[in-house]
Formats: structure tokens, sequence, C-alpha cells
């Protein structure tokens, strides 16, 4: 199984590479860059699905009934669901994140600083945040619509496509978009200019942006969880 | 049967009596309209957000595709010009979604042991599989294709070809790239016949895919060192020929020795499901009853 998850997302990787080999840069982001870029989203999805992944079957217990389950012990019911699984993902994530993020850091020549050690941790806490409460949302919306499958597949895997890339090879209103309703760029973009020693001046709205993912993530995950709370008070039982 | 039926009949006419003598029987009615509602509800909803990612990712591509031929002045010269990559983003993933099949009923079948049904139906189970599949793939041309084709013709500066050459190549190669995908799948089904852990093998049958049918970088990318095995395999087949066909990046004889080559897959692994399906037969175990 896990070389098997090796082997899928070598696909992914391969197709990154071969486009590199072919073009060198893609929107100004080299091999190393894009390396690094690619190792922090990967090693915060692992982190994200040690604690998250449960999220994603979330449909099945409301289909079935078995959230009702949940709902009648003295528990938190998120807190209920978020310990029922470990997912063997998670490691492959770790083990490809941790290798890109070294290989990136190598070849795009980063010099750590302790602060710059500090920080990483920070990051991924709010990536963490941020991916977390992308799928406490979409879970949420399974309280009225039921079945969720499609919208997590869009909203968790997809969209992981689209940050796989530096925002900047989209439109501008996609980089808003990516920015404020949806800040999947807080998980990786931003934050690598800071470790890559990018030039921050040309960021969306202001430089400053790229300290921003701990803070990015405290406010999507509160958001998140409100809406979570909302949605358990609406709970109807399926009924079966 | 018949007796069954009047049987549930009677039953159901005497709950209802009882229901209405409560009073929860107008309730109830409307509780079954809002649910069987709901569930319709639920699958339009699934249907917009399938056609929604397949546009997404047809966004993110070619955004992918501009940034990297806005960056690169030797892009121009790469065999794809800024426009035709494009062409080729877009169709690429119109025939990767025109291919969508359930690529785990067999194994699904196998776990269940629903698949002993199958074997004693008098067709043949490889039939049976590729006509539903192909039924499901006509579902996807008028449900998906159709609608996804019409945004990008009006949001992308595309247009389809007009030669019929390109058409009648595109509808060939579609159709055999078709038939090798379905192998391909049934094949990997299959070896649910011997393990029971198949996921494994289905995600590296997706990392093959995604990195050699020429879903998101057209073959002509790979370095020529790569070139010999990527020809090799079969995954280029499914996507990379229908889809340069279509668009006209390759005709002439070149497409006809592609067609040619896909034609021998289709026979090689036409042949490899039937030996695989005898030997997966004799070996079929199945779990209770």
């Amino acid at each position: 199984m896990f070389f098997a998850l090796l082997v899928y997302y070598a696909g992914h990787i391969g197709v990154v590479l071969v486009i590199l080999t072919k073009f060198k840069t893609i929107a100004g982001w080299s091999l190393g860059e894009m390396a690094f870029l690619y190792g922090l989203m990967v090693f915060s999805q692992g982190l994200t699905s040690v604690f998250f992944s449960s999220m994603n079957e979330f449909e099945t217990l409301v289909v079935n009934g078995e959230f009702d389950r949940l709902l009648v012990r003295p528990l938190n019911p998120l807190g209920q669901i978020l310990s029922s699984k470990f997912e063997i993902i998670s490691l492959a994530n770790f083990t490809i994140g941790i290798t890109a993020l070294c290989f990136g850091s190598y070849y795009a020549g980063v010099e750590w600083t302790f602060a710059k050690a500090l920080f990483l941790p920070a990051v991924l806490f709010g990536a963490v945040l941020i991916q977390g409460g992308v799928r406490l949302a979409v879970s949420a919306v399974c309280f009225w619509t039921v079945r969720n499958r499609s919208l997590v597949h869009t909203v968790v895997y997809s969209s992981k496509e689209m940050i796989l890339y530096p925002v900047t090879i989209y439109k501008m209103w996609m980089q808003v978009f990516l920015t404020i309703l949806f800040p999947l760029a807080f998980v990786n973009f931003y934050p690598s200019h800071y470790f890559l020693n990018r030039d921050g001046s040309d960021l969306l709205f202001h430089p400053v942006i790229q300290y921003l993912t701990p803070v990015v993530g405290v406010i999507v995950f509160t958001c998140a969880y409100a809406l979570w709370r909302v949605g358990v008070n609406h709970y109807q039982s399926v009924g079966n | 049967m018949t007796r069954e039926v009047r049987a549930t009949d009677a039953e159901a006419e005497a709950v209802r009596e009882f229901l209405t003598g409560s009073g929860l029987f107008e309730n109830l009615y409307l509780k079954f309209a809002m649910k069987s509602f709901q569930k319709q509800l639920a699958y339009k909803f699934e249907y917009f957000i399938g056609v929604f990612n397949g546009l997404l990712f047809i966004f993110i591509f070619t955004s992918l595709w501009r940034a990297i031929y806005a960056g690169s002045e030797s892009a121009e010269g790469s065999g794809f010009t800024s426009g035709s990559i494009i062409a080729y983003a877009i169709f690429a993933m119109i025939v990767r979604i025109s291919m969508s099949m359930d690529d785990m009923s067999t194994i699904g079948k196998v776990r269940s042991g629903a698949i002993s049904l199958d074997l004693i139906k008098p067709m043949n189970y490889f039939s049976m599989a590729l006509s539903e599949s192909i039924g499901q793939s006509m579902f996807h041309w008028f449900t998906r294709v159709v609608p996804i084709l019409a945004v990008c013709l009006l949001m992308f500066d595309i247009s389809l070809p007009v030669s019929a050459a390109n058409y009648t190549l595109f509808i060939v190669a579609w159709v055999f790239g078709y038939f090798i995908m379905f192998m391909i799948n049934f094949l990997f089904g299959l070896i649910a016949f011997w393990t029971i852990e198949t996921f494994s093998f289905q995600l590296m049958k997706y990392g093959l895919f995604t990195l050699f049918a020429g879903g998101i970088v057209p073959i002509d990318f790979f370095p020529d060192w790569a070139r010999p095995v990527v020809d090799f395999l079969p995954f280029k087949y499914v996507l990379y020929v229908p889809t340069a066909l279509f668009i006209g990046h390759i005709g002439g004889a070149e497409a006809l020795k592609l067609i040619a080559v896909q034609a021998f897959w289709v026979a090689g692994l036409g042949f490899t499901c039937w030996g695989m399906w005898g030997a997966a037969q004799r070996k079929l175990v199945v779990q209770g009853g």
C-alpha cells in the first residue's frame, strides 16, 4: 500500500518534472522552488489527514444514521469523528513531503535561519487549520444535503491540484479567490516566499501576506467550526 | 410473486388506515415527498459538481500552459504553439471525461459475491461488463461532454476542426482508446479474484495513467531518453492519440500508424483478458452465501 501510494504520487510529480525539464521554470519558479512549494503542500496535507481524514467519509455517517450514535454520547461529536481513524496516506505524505522540502531547500539554496526554523511549525499549524477547516465546512454541508461526495472530491482533492502550481499562473480574480474566499494560497504559496527569500513586493495586497498563514488558519477554522455548529443544530436524522 | 405483492399491498393498506386514524398520515406523505425531493436535489447537485470539476481542471491546466508559454521564449518551437497547447489541454480533458468509467464494478462484485449471479447468466461476463460501461459512457457524452464542450467553446479561443478527416480519425482512435482503457481496467479488476487488497493496484494504475496517458502533458514534451518507454506503454493510446488526431496535431501516415498500433494493443489486451478471465474463474471463491 505504501509503495502504491508512492507510485501514485510519482505520477503527479513526474508531470511537473517533465514540464520543468522541458521549460525550465513555471511562472518564474525553478525546479528547487517548485519542489519546496510541493513539499509544503504535501507535508501539511499529511498532517491534516492525521486529524481530519475521517471527515472525508462523513457522508457515510450521515446517510447510515451513524451520526446519531455520536450525538447521544456525552462527548463533542466532532472530537469523536476525528479520533476514529488514521490513514497510511499520511505516512506517504510525510515521506514525500519531507523529501521534497529537503530537495527543494537544497536546490533552491534556502538559507535556514533560526527565525525560519521557528516559523515552519507555525506555517504547518496554520496550513492544517486551513485545510482542516475546509474539510469541516464541506462536511457540514452534509447536514443540509445529506450527500456531499462530489463536493468532497472537488473541494478536498481537486483543489490540491490548484496549489500544486504557483497561484500567479491564474488570472487576478482567481488569485483573489484563493487568497480571501478559499484561502489555499496560504497553505504553501505565500509562506514559500519567506522561506525561499523570494521578492514579496509584487505579492497581492501587501508583502506582509507571506507571514499570515497561522492567522488565516485560525480564522478559517473558527468560521468552519461555527458553520458546523449551525449544521449540528439543524441536523435531522435520515431516520432508519 | 403476485400473491406476495398482494400481501404487501394489504399490509400497506392496514398501515395506512392505522396512520390515517392517528392523524399522522398527511404528515408522512409530506415527509416522503420531501425526502424524495431532497434525494433528487442531491443527485442534481452531484451532477453539477461533476461538470464543475471538469471545468475546474480545464481552467487549471489552461492557466498552467498560458503561464509557461508566457515565461519561456523557446516554448513556441516545442511542437505546440501557445494556441494549440490550450486546445490540447481542453480536448485532452474532455476526452478523459468522455472515457470515465466505473473501474470498481468487478472488484465490488467479487467482494460482495454478486459475481456468482453474473456467472450463471447465459452471457459472456466480459461483453456484459463492456456493454454496461459503454452505456455509462454514452450517458457521460450527453450529460457531461456536451455541456463542458459548449462552455469551453464560449470561454476559450478554440474552435472545432472543420476537416472530416479529423473527425473520422478521432472516432476510430477514440473507440480503440476506449477499448484499451476498458481492458486495462478489466484486467486490474480481475486482481480481486486473487487478493482482497486491490486499492493499491488501482492507485498504481492511476499514477501510471496520470503521467503516461498524456492527459496533462502531451507525450511530445517527454525527454528523448524517456520516449521509447512512454511510446511503448499502452497509456498514451487512450488519451494522447485521440486528442492529437482530433486537433490535427498528428495527421496523415503517422496517424494511421498510431491507429494500427492501437489495434494491435486492442487485440493483445483482448487476448490477455480472455486468458486471465479463464484463470480467474477457476480461482473464484465466493465467501459465504
